[in-house]
């Protein structure tokens, strides 16, 4: 008798979830409540049920029905409290694939066992691990998160952190798995104070928010001033339904004690927002432009390089060293110290060098895009940066596609953290080097980018790895106005992706 | 790598010798061979030189290469360059070393938020 109801709960807690990773306003905290009031339900029920059969003494059946009945409903809750903090990676896995959270319940089980991989001591189960991941052909949004919290437990935030961002260009959503990455990037962009990439991410929905990633973006919000920023009750609202309050009680009054901004601010530009926080120019008081350039230049390399300090260190060099008043003063000098004679110029070009070198050093090992500024540091730093990108660029790109002739082969993993890596020095070169520079680099890029993709499809059967390759390169056709490449583009984005998260996917590049 | 912009004041002979840029050759000579002496001599207080990034310590080849670039006209005007529009001297315990508090005090919150490590 009590089934029908007890199955219409079930069902409506599992829309109460999957409705509630589709929002960030309100209505994330009423379903929070729906799927909190029918998981008290089930428990309840579950427990009742299972005392009564245990009090008959049918404890076989009892077993069996708190199995089947509560380890689903608290399988999660049980993973992030207790067996990740254990570090059972085992467990954790198994108890992934029982909790079914949707469809493909081994994408959950893979990244809940990478999570709790990082608390492991055993040290033997990272093999177990990616062996469970290397059998899951193709390879798609979940191989690439658990692979992303497998580097993180050895350590390496900034490769977690790339792996991570990369899953946005996968066509195989598992929103129950990206919830994931996007707390992990939440709390990892909140320790490095870098709260204008949590805001970025919250407006452009990246990833499904959890509880926890809901309250630290509503905290970043509320830092940055922002006009659509939670109230204090809303934040409060937050704070109660995410993990670990005691945690986060600092830094929600710390929010509350911002105030709201009534008028819209500015956004933060995306090269701010991937730079973190440390965007502020630590600017010198006014003063001539050489003591300026110096103080910035100072700054600049004493703190940690962003495009904002580094496009202010470049305009000041270029004011400073086009400034009358700093050849006067080096002429006037060089007559009173009776120095040689062409000492103005070789001075002049001397410093401008190993400014230009310095800079270009920087901006090299910070992946930082050269600036707009024109004079003699600003455009010999734009040169310097163009063509050693692009060099780089296109001997990574011609070595990554040799692979289909030499057959040399990778696991799809290694092939998809290539491509991560030769896309992102390409954004970075095609961002330093501007739209001349991104229609020179593009042809070489699509060329052997595509053949990659069209061997990736047909040879390996890596439909998602082969589908993202296609719609970064549509993408970059239409930036650069390439007719030909637009329309293989589009060819190829039409094809039908199968993926293991739901119906086959007819996609096309937005 | 150090940057070139901090060896230059690091490293700049104006500021190993501890004078102004409009010091007088003779001058320098003189305050180089004292300073010399002063550390052969094992003098505390010429062991170290305030420079625009911190204190750095002197030593007899800092101090004579710094003479012998100040010899050249050239190379003396690069110095001066960087020397007379350098910013103010930092002392040893500028606040400005210590990490910004708030940001001390976000370091380890996603290992407490549950993200290990």
């Amino acid at each position: 008798m009590l089934a029908y109801p007890m199955i219409l709960v079930f069902v409506l807690r599992r829309y109460a979830l999957d409705a509630r990773r589709k929002h960030r306003t309100g209505a994330y905290l009423a379903w929070s409540i729906v799927s909190g009031l029918t998981t008290a339900l089930i428990v309840a029920f579950g427990l009742l049920v299972t005392a009564a059969l245990a009090y008959v003494g049918a404890w076989w059946v009892a077993l069996i029905f708190a199995g089947i009945i509560l380890v689903p409903v608290l399988g999660p809750w049980l993973i992030r409290h207790a067996l990740v903090p254990l570090g059972a990676v085992r467990t954790t896995y198994f108890l992934g694939l029982v909790s079914r959270p949707g469809k493909d319940p081994t994408a959950y089980a893979l990244v809940a066992a990478a999570w709790a991989l990082a608390n492991d001591g055993s040290g033997t189960a990272e093999a177990w691990l990616s062996r469970r991941r290397d059998v899951r052909r193709p390879l798609g949004d979940a191989e690439v998160i658990a692979t992303a919290l497998i580097v993180a437990s050895h350590g390496d935030a900034d490769t977690a952190r790339q792996l991570l961002r990369s899953i946005t260009l996968m066509v195989e959503d598992h929103p129950f798995v990206r919830e994931l990455a996007g707390e992990w990037l939440a709390c990892d962009s909140a320790e490095r104070g870098a709260w204008r990439e949590i805001a970025a991410d919250a407006a452009e929905t990246r990833y499904p928010a959890t509880p926890l990633t809901w309250l630290l973006e509503g905290i970043a919000a509320r830092r940055l001033g922002h006009v659509n920023a939670p109230s204090n009750s809303e934040l409060w609202a937050r704070w109660i339904i995410a993990p670990r309050r005691m945690k986060t009680k600092a830094l929600l009054q710390s929010a509350l004690a911002s105030t709201r901004n009534e008028e819209p601010t500015e956004p933060a530009s995306d090269a701010d927002a991937s730079h973190g926080e440390s965007t502020d120019v630590v600017t010198p008081p006014e003063r001539a432009p050489l003591p300026r350039a110096i103080a910035t230049h100072l700054a600049f390399s004493s703190n940690t390089p962003n495009a904002t300090a580094f496009g202010a260190t470049v305009s000041a060099w270029d004011a400073a060293l086009s400034d009358g008043a700093t050849h006067a003063w080096l002429a006037r000098r060089a007559l009173e110290l009776d120095a040689p004679l062409g000492a103005v110029d070789r001075a002049l070009r001397e410093i401008s060098a190993t400014v230009t070198e310095d800079l270009a050093r920087i901006a090299d090992s910070a992946q930082l895009a050269a600036p707009p500024s024109h004079g003699p540091v600003g455009d010999n730093l734009g040169r310097r940066l163009r063509h050693g990108r692009l060099d780089t660029l296109e001997a990574g790109f011609t070595r990554w596609s040799e692979r289909r002739t030499t057959g040399e082969v990778h696991p799809a993993i290694d092939e998809w953290r290539e491509f991560i890596a030769l896309k992102t020095a390409y954004t970075a070169a095609v961002t330093a080097g501007g739209l001349e520079l991104r229609r020179l680099a593009f042809p070489h890029v699509f060329s052997t980018a595509n053949n990659m993709s069209a061997w990736l499809w047909n040879a390996r059967n890596e439909y998602p790895l082969s589908h993202a390759i296609s719609k970064w390169l549509l993408s970059e056709a239409l930036a650069v106005g390439d007719t030909e490449a637009i329309e293989l583009g589009h060819r190829n984005c039409a094809l039908f992706v199968p993926t293991r998260s739901g119906v086959p996917t007819k996609t096309n590049a937005s | 790598m150090t940057s070139v912009a901090i060896a230059m004041l690091e490293e700049n002979p104006f500021f190993v010798l501890g004078l102004k840029p409009d010091t007088s050759r003779i001058e320098l000579e003189r305050e180089a061979q004292k300073l010399l002496g002063m550390l052969e001599l094992g003098f505390a207080e010429a062991r170290l030189y305030s420079t625009p990034v911190g204190p750095r310590e002197r030593t007899p080849e800092l101090v004579r290469a710094a003479v012998a670039a100040l010899r050249d006209p050239y190379r003396r005007l690069v110095a001066e360059l960087w020397a007379r529009h350098a910013p103010p001297m930092r002392a040893a315990d500028d606040p400005r070393d210590d990490p910004d508090e708030e940001a001390a005090q976000l370091i380890g919150l996603r290992r407490e938020l549950g993200w290990r490590p």
